[in-house]
């Protein structure tokens, strides 16, 4: 817990200002019910409620406004015209002319700037039935104002839901800003990029354990592709994994105690489970053809897995104890990168046909959807709420990283900059 | 079917780079590929079950036959001492062409005659178009692919040793058929 903090700089201080939210998620099932009629959810501009001037306050409302159109359950109304000098609590302003405006629900939102400490507070209304749905509010410094405003976000979509959201995650990914491909970290949404690694080396395909609090992945700052284990908040590294020939495509366990990944120690690339010191090793795979990439079902009773065992590239799934493997993908000739949704219905990978596009099938083989068209699309990895899946994509020219709804829609890009950006994969709820 | 495909297009490219950067080494080929010939009618003996190391190991390549071909490869030998060639291979494929051996069996002379104590790293690449992680493990087959048929070639294994960089450093950034093919490759460094 106090790690967490001091890794975010953030103290949250939540208060639930009115016990109301059980009734409110139940009046509000129906929103989540797909049709032609999205509700139209308007943000409001932030109120100073005291303190300083913040004259940056205004992004708040662009935060929830971004999440939102993402999730895209709603409507995202554009900004209002300048208000009027209403409060925000219930009995401070007037329903009225959101309603006309055609608004169904309204966050409104006013902070206090204290010196550095910013104060946030958010309330969620019913505009139909003029009713208070959620409130909140958060303190942090005022750089913390994308993170307070993104908690909202998943507080608004587990209020409505009954899921929280996934926008106070970070994606880390790969790049060559610094000229070598180093490890990066960001904001979901592009903000806040942190180097990590800084070896002068490669590195790649980072994954994060089930806490969110370490990464594992492969550098060569040793000259040969080994394993290594991170932990976020201090930086520090551990070799777990140095076996003669690739240490590769380490994917973390659901209970985080094993890892999967891709070893060629015994002559060809196998799937292998080790330990997450790195000690214990077992052997899962055992073919002359090449075996990589291994994917956890979120139970963590099978592994999804790549193998040209049958002369191309293929999607198969295992047991978790190497029993049982059976072909999942026959369509398409080059299939790789499989990912589990953290649903464990679904398998996100990507296809080679002009570049690679991704696509999403069921675990059960049916169901084979192509959700990207635009450029190559790579490495595809799901939010921890399985609503969204991160890539790269080379669609505008460079390799950025990308977001987009589960089903394929909203496709966005959320890094920026002229250099290469691959291998995102999007933080667990931390 | 496939692998008449696979034939053609090796062929392909085999011509491709012949008629490119490799035009003198080509010279020394039409010797050394006669008694190699025998087991291979196409430059990819490659059925798909032949995508196991097998094949390589089988191949009826005789300490003899190296040292019968050394006098002609001294004597094109003495501005080629140092560099060792690097060999190219089809998409998607570890399997040694008839040309990549060829250029393995000159590799092979330098290492037992010329380099007798140099260690050598063989470094698997391969190009942008495949995974970038199925491509870790291709690049380290074709690595070990080189590294097997140098052993069978006499190169001491003690000697070798592999790295494989998948498709994270192309020779040629280019997105063209032609960088992909100079991309598809294992170099040999001498590391010590």
């Amino acid at each position: 817990m106090i790690t967490k903090r001091t890794f975010f700089l953030l103290t949250i201080v939540v208060a639930l200002l009115f016990p109301s939210l059980p009734q409110a998620q139940e009046t509000y099932r129906e929103v989540t019910a797909a049709g032609a009629n999205k509700l139209t959810l308007a943000v409001d501009s932030p109120r100073r409620l005291g303190g300083g001037d913040f004259p940056g306050a205004g992004e708040i409302a662009e935060v929830l406004r971004a999440d939102m159109t993402l999730a895209g359950l709603f409507t995202v109304a554009a900004p209002a015209a300048p208000v009027t000098a209403a409060g925000i609590r219930p009995g401070e302003f007037d329903f009225a002319p959101w309603r006309g405006a055609g608004v169904d629900l309204l966050v409104k939102c006013g902070y206090t700037l204290s010196g550095d400490t910013l104060t946030a507070e958010f309330r969620l209304y019913n505009v139909n039935q003029g009713r208070e749905v959620l409130a909140k509010r958060y303190s942090g410094r005022q750089r913390d104002l994308r993170k307070i405003a993104h908690t909202f976000s998943d507080d608004i979509l587990e209020s409505l839901t009954g899921e929280r959201g996934p926008f106070t995650g970070k994606i880390a990914f790969v790049s060559n800003r610094s000229r070598n491909k180093e490890l990066y970290l960001m904001d979901y949404d592009g903000y806040h990029v942190q180097q990590l690694t800084r070896n002068g080396s490669i590195n790649l395909n980072p994954d994060f354990s089930p806490t969110g609090r370490e990464l594992v992945y492969t550098s060569y700052r040793r000259r040969n592709p080994d394993l290594y284990r991170r932990v976020l908040a201090t930086g520090a590294e551990a070799a777990i994994s140095t076996r003669r020939g690739i240490n590769v495509t380490g994917a973390w366990s659901p209970d985080g105690k094993q890892i999967a990944l891709a070893l060629s120690k015994d002559g060809n690339s196998e799937i292998y489970v080790i330990s997450r010191d790195g000690r214990q090793m077992k052997r899962l795979t055992n073919n002359p053809a090449i075996d990589v990439s291994p994917a956890w079902s979120p139970d963590g009773k099978q592994i999804a897995f790549v193998s040209d065992r049958l002369g191309k590239p293929q999607l198969f799934i295992m047991n978790a104890d190497g029993s049982g493997v059976r072909r999942l993908t026959t369509n398409g000739a080059y299939n790789v990168s499989p990912r589990w949704s953290p649903k464990g219905d679904r398998i996100a990978y990507c296809r080679q046909e002009r570049g690679f596009q991704i696509y999403v099938i069921n675990a059960d083989g049916s169901g084979d959807t192509r959700l990207t068209g635009e450029g190559s699309n790579e490495h595809p990895r799901w939010s921890p709420d399985g609503r969204f899946i991160t890539f790269s994509s080379t669609r505008d020219g460079g390799e950025a990283i990308y977001v987009m709804r589960a089903d394929g829609s909203g496709q966005t890009r959320v890094s920026r900059g002229a250099r290469k950006d691959s291998h995102p994969t999007w933080s667990p709820r931390w | 079917m496939r692998t008449g495909t696979r034939g053609l297009v090796a062929l392909l490219c085999a011509t491709l780079m012949v008629a490119g950067g490799c035009a003198k080494k080509e010279m020394v080929k039409p010797e050394e590929g006669a008694p190699m010939a025998a087991p291979t009618p196409t430059p990819a003996p490659a059925p798909a079950p032949a995508k196991t190391e097998e094949p390589m190991a089988a191949q009826p390549v005789s300490e003899a036959a190296v040292k019968a071909e050394a006098p002609q490869e001294g004597v094109k030998g003495e501005e080629a001492e140092a560099a060792l060639e690097r060999i190219y291979f089809d998409f998607d494929s570890y399997v040694l062409s008839q040309q990549a051996r060829d250029t393995l069996y000159r590799d092979a002379e330098i290492l037992l005659k010329k380099q007798p104590a140099s260690k050598v790293s063989l470094e698997g690449h391969c190009d942008e178009r495949g995974s970038d992680e199925y491509n870790l493990a291709l690049g380290e087959k074709r690595a070990k692919a080189a590294m097997d048929y140098l052993v069978t070639l006499g190169v001491p294994a003690e000697r070798l040793s592999t790295i494989s960089y998948g498709k994270e450093k192309p020779l040629d950034p280019a997105h063209t058929e032609e960088a992909w093919a100079k991309n598809r490759r294992v170099e040999l460094i001498i590391v010590k």
